[in-house]
């Protein structure tokens, strides 16, 4: 006795049954865990390409750069207290959901280097790959920023750079300091208010919202 | 579908467009193939002697599902950033009766009346106005119609996180719907065939 050949559709139907028995045991969701190029990471922490300084991210604030996203990592209340201009905060627990594109620059801050270094950690693992720290965090936005100092045998070329210090810091609402003549602790220093953002120069450009063109 | 290559701004809006229209043409092609530029072979679906409608809407679901669960699971592609349109359960039940009104009535569905037209039909010239016309009606009454539009909320989900069932299982179970829908299919055809 001969059996009648399969038609076409009765292997493919077959074909899709496998499949289908197969994929029981498919879990497609990557979900909390993530995978790391050990290696590469320990490369870019060597290098420091991932550290971008406070005097650096005060330049493309006062510059209007709107290519980065700037995330400010400490509590709501801290964030309400003082946090530098264009900063979005978010905590470290809501990192995941938190509406970033992978290809975005983004740039972490929280009070000390710890928690940004927690989150540059958490972001790399899950494949954005342009993410990067304020050197020193917040207290170095404070000390080189805000309230830079110079110290008292300073040659001509450090004084003219701090001449330049000083009139960021004004932008900022901050205010330099030559070391001795006040000898204030920058910790004591008063943060400027928010009340009164700094103005840009020239025209403001506002930090373009990626338009979300999703869809079949 | 181009979706990913476009956000990560690989190409820009014209060349998406040029893509989109690559893409159309390709679907309407195969449409068209199908035999779905003909008012005839769609509106059978409805009375049930031609089920090639349900089989081949079928077979892609199937196909796509086994593809992106396989892609997911292999690591190629990252389920997380598809976009789902989201779900609103008591809206697109009645828009997809008035749609379906529309298709019996009318004997084409959007993507194959332009195939159709494509084709030169009259009746799929006529069923494009309707198109236009219908369009028009639903913006003009969309103030009014707000509410239910926009109810039921639930935003991008899939049936394996409404049903909290393992997502394979989910997938093993739609296709063995597809594979007895279409041997239940074919049965139907033959034995309404069959009758004189």
């Amino acid at each position: 006795m001969k059996r009648r050949a399969l038609t076409l559709n009765q292997k493919l139907a077959a074909v899709a049954l496998a499949l289908g028995a197969v994929a029981l045991f498919a879990e497609p969701h990557r979900g909390p865990y993530v995978k790391l190029d050990a290696r590469e990471l320990a490369l870019v922490v060597e290098e420091e390409v991932d550290h971008v300084t406070a005097p650096e991210l005060a330049a493309w604030i006062v510059e209007g750069r709107a290519d980065y996203r700037l995330l400010d990592l400490r509590t709501e209340q801290e964030y309400a207290a003082y946090h530098i201009p264009t900063a979005e905060n978010v905590q470290l627990t809501g990192l995941a959901d938190y509406p970033l594109l992978r290809n975005e620059k983004i740039v972490l801050y929280s009070e000390g280097g710890i928690h940004s270094a927690q989150a540059w950690m958490l972001l790399r693992a899950q494949g954005y790959a342009a993410v990067y720290m304020v050197f020193g965090g917040l207290d170095s936005w404070k000390d080189e920023v805000l309230f830079p100092s110079l110290p008292a045998d300073a040659d001509a070329q450090a004084r003219a750079q701090f001449e330049r210090a000083a009139q960021v810091a004004k932008f900022f609402g901050g205010e330099a300091r030559v070391a001795g003549d006040a000898a204030a602790p920058t910790a004591g220093a008063e943060l400027p208010k928010l009340t009164a953002p700094p103005p840009m120069p020239g025209p403001a450009t506002p930090v373009a919202k990626k338009k979300k063109k999703e869809g079949c | 579908m181009m979706t990913p290559l476009f956000k990560y701004g690989l190409f820009g809006e014209e060349f998406s467009l040029l893509v989109a229209f690559v893409l159309g043409l390709g679907f309407g092609f195969c449409l068209e193939r199908a035999g779905f530029g003909s008012a005839r072979k769609l509106a059978a679906q409805f009375y049930l002697y031609d089920m090639s409608v349900f089989k081949v809407m079928f077979t892609a679901i199937v196909t796509a599902m086994l593809g992106v669960t396989y892609l997911g699971w292999l690591g190629w592609l990252d389920l997380d950033l598809v976009y789902l349109v989201p779900t609103h359960l008591a809206p697109q039940i009645v828009g997809g009766l008035v749609l379906g009104v529309g298709f019996v009535v009318g004997g084409y569905c959007p993507g194959t009346s332009v195939a159709a037209l494509a084709t030169g039909r009259i009746d799929a010239v006529l069923y494009a106005l309707g198109i236009l016309a219908g369009t028009l009606v639903y913006a003009e009454v969309y103030p009014a119609i707000k509410g239910l539009v926009n109810a039921n909320a639930m935003g991008q989900v899939t049936l394996p996180e409404v049903f909290g069932l393992p997502w394979g299982l989910v997938v093993f179970a739609v296709v063995v719907i597809a594979v007895v829908g279409f041997w239940g299919a074919t049965r139907i055809e033959r034995w309404l065939g069959s009758r004189p």
